[in-house]
């Protein structure tokens, strides 16, 4: 079954090199340039299995984004991702106490996203026999 | 006590590791001194800058970088993995460069502090006569000049 | 370097990692090797030709030119199997004396002990003791162990966030391992291939991704040196593709296989020859009075 992934940043480079790593792993991909935008996408539907999220973005930023998503029971199976370069320790701890399932600290490389989507188990690898 | 500058060694640590992670193990960026004051040593330029603003204490200061022309385009294509690259697609690549360079010196520096967006020229930087150097790094990416420094407006409180 | 110090190189990694250095890259190796080269007071093309008969540099040269971000649970299901399967049994074995030791053998920048040491923070009950042995034959890597620092981008490698906040604390750009997981964690340095002396016994040794690195003899004498060093109910752990199948007969003897989830582990078959020269009395001797 495909994953369905929505990647959520202000930056079209960063969307690029993320959407190619996913495509890569044979991933649906869907982009938002800013929280406000990518819940209107989730709202107009069809939900995404994982959004990959920024944190600083014009108009809504992705902590708020990932707030929105916790509070809605609709969305409780999207899995959350943030994808930032805040990186210090209590902004990592606020984003996972919000709801974040998992934290990547940009820059990243292609293997440093594959192995997050494993312990998401969202990968073909990381499916349990 | 403020802290007026980020370690130099903290910021090649950043260039590097942002350089690396996107631009590929095969072409290193080398570390290449350049004495102070000098000017960026290529003669098309492009240039990026990004501010982080402090309040209640937290640092503020500006990242820039200077890229050698062939730099900034080639690293476009690297990192947008397009073949043909346009101005828009330099702006979109560098911006993004000096996002995650200044993100990362934000994250090291005291806030609370907020990071603005990236601005992008096509040009060398130019710095106000009241903005002070608190920390530079010089390299080589393909042969050609790269430069990443880090100013404040005044040393001192904020 | 010359063309041909730089094509042998390249038929060295190829053949070791699979990784493969086209012609055009001779600087990347000239720069990544010359450190190397340096510290032993030779000429690169020297030290290329000594990597075949060195193993020691040849683990260095390619540790050097190989992209050497190593992740942490790497593989993840040796740790999955090491949680679910291995430590529940150690902890019912060693319920009298409550101590479990692990031997990380060619640990390298620390990131399998300190995942382990991860794992039994969160897993060994209260009043039990661990202790990791962490062995490398370079002792720059087990500086690394001992500060147990590590860059931003490392840390990015397997490790799930909620651990990075709880086993972590920010230095500068880097993330340092909190104290009491240091405290679980000695280093020594050790050279697989060299006598493995007053080491004692653990209850898993993990030997991962290392073998690929010595000849078959070497190999061989390696995994037959290590029996006598994993508990009798103890396990070793190999990488991924590694096995002792196809060792040679009296190797191969000493071990046999057991499957714990997706996971292969090797067990001791026999005990270890004793060392002592200790005769027990004859069983015609009265005890006692």
């Amino acid at each position: 079954m495909t994953v369905r992934a929505m990647i959520i940043d202000d930056s079209r480079a960063m969307r690029s090199i993320l959407r190619r790593i996913l495509t890569g792993l044979e991933f649906e991909t869907s982009e938002a340039g800013h929280g406000q935008e990518a819940l209107d996408q989730l709202t107009a539907g069809p939900v995404p299995d994982l959004c990959l999220v920024d944190w600083n973005m014009p108009v809504m930023d992705g902590y708020t984004f990932i707030t929105q998503v916790r509070a809605n029971p609709a969305w409780r199976n999207v899995t959350l991702m943030m994808v930032t370069t805040e990186s210090e320790q209590s902004q990592i701890v606020r984003a996972l106490a919000a709801g974040a399932h998992e934290y990547v600290i940009k820059p990243f490389t292609p293997d440093a996203i594959v192995e997050k989507l494993e312990i998401l188990g969202l990968t073909s690898k990381g499916i349990p026999a | 006590m403020s802290v007026a500058a980020p370690e130099l060694t903290d910021v090649q640590a950043i260039v590097e590791q942002v350089w690396s992670s996107f631009l590929g193990e095969a072409e290193p960026l080398l570390p290449q001194p350049v004495p102070a004051g000098a000017p960026f040593p290529a003669e098309d330029a492009w240039s990026a800058a990004i501010t982080v603003n402090g309040t209640d204490g937290g640092w503020s200061g500006m990242v820039t970088v200077e890229l050698a022309e062939k730099v900034a385009f080639s690293l476009t294509a690297e990192m947008l993995g397009v073949e043909d690259v346009e101005d828009g697609d330099v702006a979109d690549a560098v911006g993004e460069l000096v996002n995650m360079i200044g993100g990362n010196i934000k994250s090291l520096m005291p806030g609370p502090s907020a990071l603005s967006l990236p601005v992008v020229a096509a040009g060398r930087a130019a710095h106000s006569s009241e903005a002070v150097e608190v920390a530079r790094f010089d390299g080589l990416w393909i042969g050609q000049p790269v430069r990443v420094s880090v100013h404040v407006t005044s040393i001192g409180e904020n | 370097m010359s063309p041909h110090g730089f094509q042998s190189l390249a038929a060295l990694v190829r053949r070791e990692t699979a990784m493969v250095y086209e012609p055009g890259k001779e600087y990347l190796v000239e720069a990544r090797l010359l450190p190397l080269a340096t510290a032993l007071g030779v000429d690169i093309d020297t030290y290329i030709s000594r990597l075949g008969t060195d193993p020691t540099e040849r683990r260095k040269a390619l540790d050097a030119l190989t992209i050497n971000e190593t992740s942490w649970f790497r593989d993840h299901s040796p740790y999955q199997a090491f949680t679910e399967e291995m430590l529940p049994a150690v902890l019912a074995a060693r319920a009298d004396r409550r101590r479990i030791s692990i031997w990380s053998a060619a640990c390298s920048s620390g990131q399998e002990a300190y995942s382990i040491a991860m794992l039994l923070d969160q897993h060994l009950p209260a009043g039990w003791t661990a202790e990791i042995l962490a062995t490398d034959v370079s002792t720059a890597m087990l500086t690394r162990v001992q500060n147990g620092r590590y860059s931003q981008v490392e840390m990015n490698r397997g490790m799930p966030a909620t651990s990075l906040v709880k086993y972590f604390t920010r230095a500068g750009t880097d993330w340092e391992v909190v104290p009491r997981l240091r405290q679980m964690v000695r280093t020594r340095h050790l050279n697989l291939a060299d006598p493995y002396l007053g080491l004692g016994t653990f209850d898993v040794v993990l030997l991962r991704n290392v073998l690929i690195y010595f000849d078959d003899v070497t190999k061989a004498d390696i995994l037959r040196r290590m029996s006598g060093h994993v508990a009798a109910d103890g396990y070793l752990l190999l990488g991924a593709s590694e096995t002792t199948l196809g060792m040679p007969s009296d190797v191969a003897s000493l071990w046999r296989r057991e499957q714990l989830g997706r996971v292969q582990a090797h067990r001791p078959v026999l005990a270890a020859p004793q060392r002592s020269t200790y005769v027990p009395p004859s069983s015609t001797t009265a005890i006692g009075a």
